[in-house]
C-alpha cells in the first residue's frame, strides 16, 4: 500500500468512525448508517434515447437485471419506519459480462457539506443530544414571532441530532438547505412512492465521445407521497408494504431521470441542486418484480459503492464522492460485507 | 405527564389552526412585526443569469389592477384582448421567443402570464415594436397606465412600469430567499449568519409586502430548449 492508499485508508476509516459516533445504539458490524434495509429484485430497461447520450452497457436497451436495497436513513439498529427521516435506494445493475454498476440515491436532493473537512464538521455537530422538548409556553412565543414551534420528538425519543445540525446549519450556508429539507421530509407511504437522488454529479460519456456533467435521480411511477404528520408512527411497516404491493403482480415502477448540467453549475458541490430549467432526459425505467427471499445477502450482506461505475460514466470531482468511494470499502471491510462478485475490474 | 399540561400543551398545538389565535397572527402579529422589522417587496422576474439554459422558458406573470372594478371594466378588458387576437398571433409569430403567453383576470385583475426566451427588456422591447396597440388597448384599462401612453413612443418607461408590475418568483430552494433579500440590501455576504427558523416569518413578511409571487422558477416538461429549437425539431419552420 503506497502513502496515499495508506492515507485515503485512515480518512475512509476516520469517515466511518464519524458517522457511527452519531449513532451511540450503532450495533457492530453493520451499516454505519442506512443501517436497516430490505433487498428487492428486478430489471431494469434503458429508453430508446438513453444509448445517445451514454455508451454504458445498461443503457443499451437490453433487459439488465437489478438489485435494490431500500434503506431507512438511520444508523440505529431500532426500526422507527414512521419517523421523519431520510430513505435510501441503492441499485445494483448486473450486467451481462459479469461486471456491475451501482447507483447510490437518497430522498434528501442535497448534501450537508462540500468537502471531507466540513463532512467531518457536520458529523460532529450531529452528534445525538437529549432533546431539550420546546415548552408550550416556548412555542407560543415561537408563534409569536410567526416562527414555527419545533415538532415534538417522537414517542420513545430521547435524543436528537436535529439541535446540532440547526445549529450548524445557522452558520454555514452550504449547509442550510439540506438541514432545511430534511427537517421537513416526512415518512414514505411506501419504499416505492418517494423520488431518490443521486446527489453527486458524474459525467456520462456518448457514443460520438461527448461528456456530459449529470445527475440521476429515480421518480416512482406510483407518485409520490408521505404519511400524515399528525397521525400516529408506526414503526414497522416498509418491509410489509413492498412484499405486499409486489406479491400480486403489481411490480413497483421507477424512471432514470438524468439532468444535464451546464458550464456554470455546481458539479462539484453535492450541497446544491442545479436548476430545476435544466435538460431532463428519460434513460430508462426500473422495475421491482419481488422482495428477495434471502434478505441476509440481498439487504445486509450486499455492498454497493457510488464509485462501482460502469465504461462510459465517470465521478466527476466532486471531493465527497471521491470520500464515500474508500468509506464504503472500509465500512464493508468493518462490518464483513461482500465485496461485490460482479465486478472484475 | 399531569392531565393540565396535556390539555394546555393540546390547546397550544392546535393554535395555528384556531380561528381566534390566525385573526390575531393576521391582524395584529403581521403588521406588528411588518412594522418593527420592514421588508421592502423583492423585484419581480427572473433572477439574472449568464448560464444559457437559464435563459430559455423564463416567466412573466404580470398583475395589473383595472381601473373599472366591475363586471363591465372586467368585460371591457376581455374585449380588449379578444379584438386583438390577429396582433397577438402576428406579434408571437414575429417575434419568435414566446412558447405561450396567456391573458387572465383575477378578481379586478387584468393578469398577463407568459414563457419567453432570452432577456425581459428585448422581449417587450421586440412586442411594443410589434403589437403596441394592443398594449396600448390593455393598458389603458390598467390603473396608472396612462403614464406610459403610447408604450410605442415610451419604450423604456413601459418596460420598467411592466417590471414593476412582474411577480416575485420565490426561489426554487427555499433557502435562497435569504440570499434574494441579501441582495436587495446590497448586502453580498458569501456565508451567513442565518437563523433558519427565521425563513417562515421571512416569508410571511415578504408575502405581507408582495402580496402576488410565483411559487418558484415553473415546472417544466421540457426544460431546456428555446421556442426556436422546439419548433426547428418538430418540423414547424419559422
Amino acid at each position: 500500500m503506497d502513502n496515499s492508499s495508506e492515507a485515503n485508508s485512515s480518512e475512509a476509516r476516520r469517515l466511518v468512525d464519524a458517522v457511527i459516533s452519531d449513532f451511540p445504539d450503532h450495533k457492530p458490524g453493520t451499516r454505519p448508517v442506512h443501517t436497516l434495509g430490505v433487498g428487492v429484485e428486478g430489471y431494469f430497461v434503458a429508453s430508446e434515447v438513453a444509448r445517445t447520450y451514454c455508451i454504458a452497457e445498461h443503457f443499451r436497451g437490453q433487459r439488465v437485471p437489478a438489485s435494490v436495497r431500500f434503506s431507512n436513513g438511520s444508523g440505529s439498529p431500532v426500526r422507527h419506519d414512521g419517523w421523519s427521516d431520510v430513505r435510501g435506494m441503492a441499485t445494483r445493475f448486473r450486467l451481462a459480462d459479469g461486471a456491475a454498476t451501482d447507483l447510490i440515491a437518497m430522498t434528501l436532493g442535497e448534501f450537508f457539506a462540500r468537502t471531507v473537512e466540513e463532512f467531518f464538521e457536520f458529523t460532529k455537530a450531529a452528534q445525538p443530544k437529549p432533546i431539550q422538548k420546546e415548552s408550550p409556553w416556548r412555542k407560543i412565543l415561537d408563534m409569536l414571532q410567526l416562527k414555527l414551534p419545533l415538532d415534538d420528538p417522537n414517542p420513545g425519543e430521547t435524543a436528537s441530532a436535529a439541535a446540532g445540525m440547526l445549529d450548524y446549519a445557522n452558520r454555514h450556508r452550504f449547509a442550510q438547505l439540506g438541514v432545511f429539507q430534511a427537517a421537513k421530509i416526512g415518512a414514505p407511504v411506501s419504499y416505492a412512492r418517494a423520488t431518490y437522488h443521486a446527489v453527486h454529479t458524474f459525467v456520462v460519456i456518448a457514443p460520438d465521445g461527448v461528456r456530459r456533467h449529470v445527475r440521476f435521480s429515480w421518480q416512482p411511477v406510483a407518485g409520490v407521497r408521505t404519511t400524515e404528520p399528525d397521525a400516529a408512527k408506526r414503526d414497522d411497516y416498509l418491509h410489509q408494504e413492498l412484499k405486499d404491493r409486489l406479491r400480486p403482480r403489481f411490480p413497483a415502477r421507477f424512471m432514470l431521470m438524468m439532468t444535464i448540467g451546464e458550464a456554470g453549475d455546481a458539479f462539484d458541490d453535492p450541497t446544491r441542486p442545479w436548476p430545476a430549467k435544466r435538460v431532463r432526459v428519460v434513460m430508462g425505467t426500473l422495475t421491482l418484480t419481488k422482495v428477495a427471499e434471502d434478505q441476509a445477502a440481498a439487504g445486509e450482506h450486499i455492498s454497493f459503492n457510488p464509485c462501482r461505475l460502469a465504461h462510459g460514466i465517470e465521478a466527476s470531482g466532486d471531493p465527497i464522492l471521491h470520500a464515500r468511494r474508500d468509506a464504503y470499502e472500509a465500512s464493508r471491510e468493518l462490518r464483513g460485507g461482500a465485496s461485490c462478485p460482479f465486478n472484475r475490474s | 405527564m399531569p392531565s393540565g399540561v396535556g390539555w394546555f400543551e393540546g390547546f397550544v398545538d392546535g393554535l395555528p389552526n384556531n380561528r381566534v389565535f390566525k385573526f390575531v397572527a393576521s391582524r395584529i402579529l403581521v403588521p406588528y412585526w411588518a412594522w418593527r422589522t420592514p421588508v421592502k417587496p423583492l423585484e419581480g422576474g427572473p433572477p439574472p443569469s449568464m448560464q444559457p439554459g437559464d435563459n430559455v422558458q423564463c416567466m412573466m406573470n404580470l398583475i395589473m389592477p383595472l381601473k373599472d372594478k366591475s363586471p363591465i371594466g372586467r368585460a371591457l378588458a376581455a374585449l380588449a384582448v379578444a379584438q386583438n387576437k390577429d396582433e397577438i398571433f402576428a406579434g408571437l409569430d414575429n417575434v419568435g421567443t414566446v412558447h405561450f403567453a396567456r391573458f387572465v383576470i383575477v378578481d379586478n385583475n387584468i393578469c398577463m402570464f407568459s414563457v419567453y426566451d432570452g432577456d425581459f427588456t428585448n422581449y417587450i422591447r421586440d412586442f411594443v415594436a410589434t403589437i403596441g396597440s394592443v398594449f396600448n388597448n390593455v393598458v389603458a384599462l390598467v390603473e396608472k397606465g396612462e403614464t406610459v401612453m403610447p408604450c410605442e413612443q415610451n419604450v423604456e418607461a413601459f418596460i420598467e412600469w411592466v417590471h414593476e408590475r412582474d411577480m416575485y418568483q420565490v426561489p426554487d430552494l427555499a433557502t435562497d430567499l435569504f440570499k434574494d433579500q441579501e441582495a436587495m440590501n446590497g448586502s453580498k455576504a458569501a456565508s451567513g449568519n442565518d437563523d433558519l427558523r427565521q425563513l417562515p416569518p421571512r416569508l410571511i413578511l415578504q408575502l405581507n409586502a408582495n402580496p402576488n409571487v410565483s411559487l418558484g422558477s415553473g415546472y417544466r416538461a421540457y426544460p431546456g430548449y428555446s421556442a426556436a429549437q422546439v419548433r426547428h425539431k418538430l418540423g414547424l419552420g419559422w
